[in-house]
């Protein structure tokens, strides 16, 4: 059983933009799924959908296979449960300072002071971003901004993390930190689900894939499998990752046996090409 | 507006408890407008611009420019009391107006470097927590709390379409100026509320319901401080009380 799944989901917005048409998704505990499509594919709605934002025209949500109802009281313990972070981190910060606002999400656990400042600290310390905690939240840079914004969630402790776009504007340096950070969140036991475009950096950081296109979901899988799939790429207008073109040409060659890891770093890829220049 | 916010988040004293400064800066204040001799009033204002700029640490350049906004109230009023107009539109010394234009100046310099001290020192999430702490029903500060935080993204907004505009040549004569304007503030409107709308998603996602509860940063004033201000206020109050 899946711990999140999305059954035939399907939302219309206003003016009859058509957003998800009968969307099927799975996410499956302690595997990190990256939702992949190109602008406009309803990657975002999919998510608002994920905790409960958005109820759908059609279909079901269902956490631990249950049908997820809309109450106030179902709708609190479905977010306690799935975070999510919004790809602009303006629209989440509203207190003055660092500190404060990533002790908004655990004080509305309803947990004591204590417990709160706890879980602000070891966030803060799991992004690392704990010299910014008495900081204002208007003065900090856009990668800063991003890191409070997902350390706001992370101190609620959810069991599932949805993080749109987190990377998007980020420069090299930050996007690395970043997953750096995200991938030690997974010692805790969050599963990370995240949205992109970037299908590069899918590869390198996922275990699963989701291909998107016009609101359905084409693909869904292993990451390397899927993404080795050309029509299924071209479909979803996206490109086959370099890493993976690699991998599978190394394979071609000879160089790596059929059930042989492809390489997943730009480290392994180089290694591949110097095992390939040594007279075997 | 943005240098006294960035002076107040950055100064040496910023962590210090609301109490002490308030203490300090209220209690100046009081002394400033209710003992009559200018001579305290002067002691005032030495002390208050002392802790601001060497203690706290505020740049001078940031103080005088929030200065000069109560400066020229000031000045206005104290040369119309140091000078009359008579029937014939004469305009001479009033008599004894120098002097009391010096009291008024004085008493008014203390007045404005005490709330300056405040405003320069003290990180706009402690007057909050302020607020709260003596009894602000908890919606006012937070209306307060969202405003002081939305002010700055408003006018970051305003200030990126308005280069936008400038890049466009939206600003070049003054016709197109008012016009580019009014769409600037026109434009402002429904993002204000787009962005409202994204605040409460993102709100909810961290189980909001209806109430900002935050845990603010606790600042304990130390008994030897507030015991060493309300010295200093006695000595300032006995040195007013003896020069009248």
């Amino acid at each position: 059983m899946s711990l999140l799944e999305a059954r035939g989901i399907s939302h219309t917005y206003p003016g009859d933009v058509r957003a998800l048409t009968g969307l099927d998704l799975k996410i499956e505990a302690g595997r990190r799924l990256a939702i992949l499509g190109a602008n406009g594919s309803g990657k975002t709605t999919l998510l608002l959908h994920l905790n409960g934002t958005l109820k759908p025209k059609a279909g079901q949500v269902l956490l631990d296979g249950q049908p997820m109802r809309y109450d106030s009281d179902s709708l609190i313990s479905w977010r306690r449960r799935v975070g999510l972070v919004l790809q602009n981190a303006d629209d989440q910060l509203f207190a003055p300072t660092v500190g404060e606002d990533v002790s908004f999400g655990p004080l509305n656990l309803g947990l004591d002071e204590a417990e709160t400042r706890r879980r602000v600290d070891s966030a803060l310390a799991a992004l690392h971003i704990s010299h910014l905690s008495d900081r204002s939240t208007h003065m900090l840079s856009f990668g800063q901004k991003k890191r409070v914004a997902i350390a706001g969630l992370v101190a609620m402790q959810p069991e599932i993390l949805l993080l749109d776009e987190p990377t998007a504007g980020l420069d090299h340096q930050g996007t690395e930190d970043l997953l750096a950070v995200l991938g030690g969140l997974e010692r805790s036991k969050t599963t990370l689900v995240f949205t992109t475009h970037d299908v590069e950096l899918a590869y390198r950081f996922a275990d699963d894939v989701a291909l998107f296109d016009n609101g359905v979901t084409i693909a869904e899988g292993e990451i390397a499998e899927v993404l080795a799939n050309d029509d299924l790429v071209r479909r979803a207008r996206l490109a086959t990752p370099f890493l993976l073109k690699i991998g599978l040409r190394a394979r071609d060659l000879g160089l790596l046996g059929p059930n042989d890891p492809l390489p997943r770093t730009d480290d392994a890829a180089l290694e591949l090409l110097s095992r390939a220049e040594s007279p075997a | 507006m943005s240098h006294i916010d960035t002076s107040a988040n950055l100064n040496r004293w910023r962590k210090k408890s609301l109490l002490e400064k308030s203490l300090l800066s209220f209690g100046m204040l009081l002394i400033a407008v209710s003992v009559p001799s200018w001579q305290a009033a002067l002691v005032v204002a030495a002390i208050m611009i002392g802790a601001t700029l060497i203690c706290a640490r505020v740049v001078p350049g940031v103080w005088w420019k929030a200065f000069t906004a109560p400066l020229s109230f000031l000045a206005i009023g104290a040369i119309t009391l140091a000078f009359q107009v008579d029937s014939s539109l004469h305009v001479s010394l009033a008599p004894g107006g120098l002097e009391l234009a010096g009291r008024l100046g004085a008493r008014a310099l203390a007045g404005v470097s005490c709330l300056l001290f405040l405003a320069l020192t003290t990180p706009a999430a402690d007057f909050v927590a302020g607020l709260r702490k003596i009894g602000v029903p908890s919606e006012i500060a937070e209306m307060a709390l969202l405003m002081y935080r939305f002010l700055f993204l408003l006018t970051d907004t305003a200030e990126a379409m308005n280069a936008a505009q400038t890049a466009r040549l939206g600003h070049v004569t003054y016709g197109r100026h008012m016009k580019s304007l009014s769409l600037l503030i026109a434009n402002l409107m429904p993002r204000a509320f787009a962005r409202a709308r994204s605040l409460e998603v993102g709100l909810a996602a961290r189980g909001w319901r209806g109430e900002l509860k935050v845990l603010s940063p606790v600042r304990k004033a130390s008994a030897l401080n507030l015991g060493i201000i309300v010295a200093l206020e006695l000595l300032v109050l006995a040195i007013g009380l003896w020069s009248r």
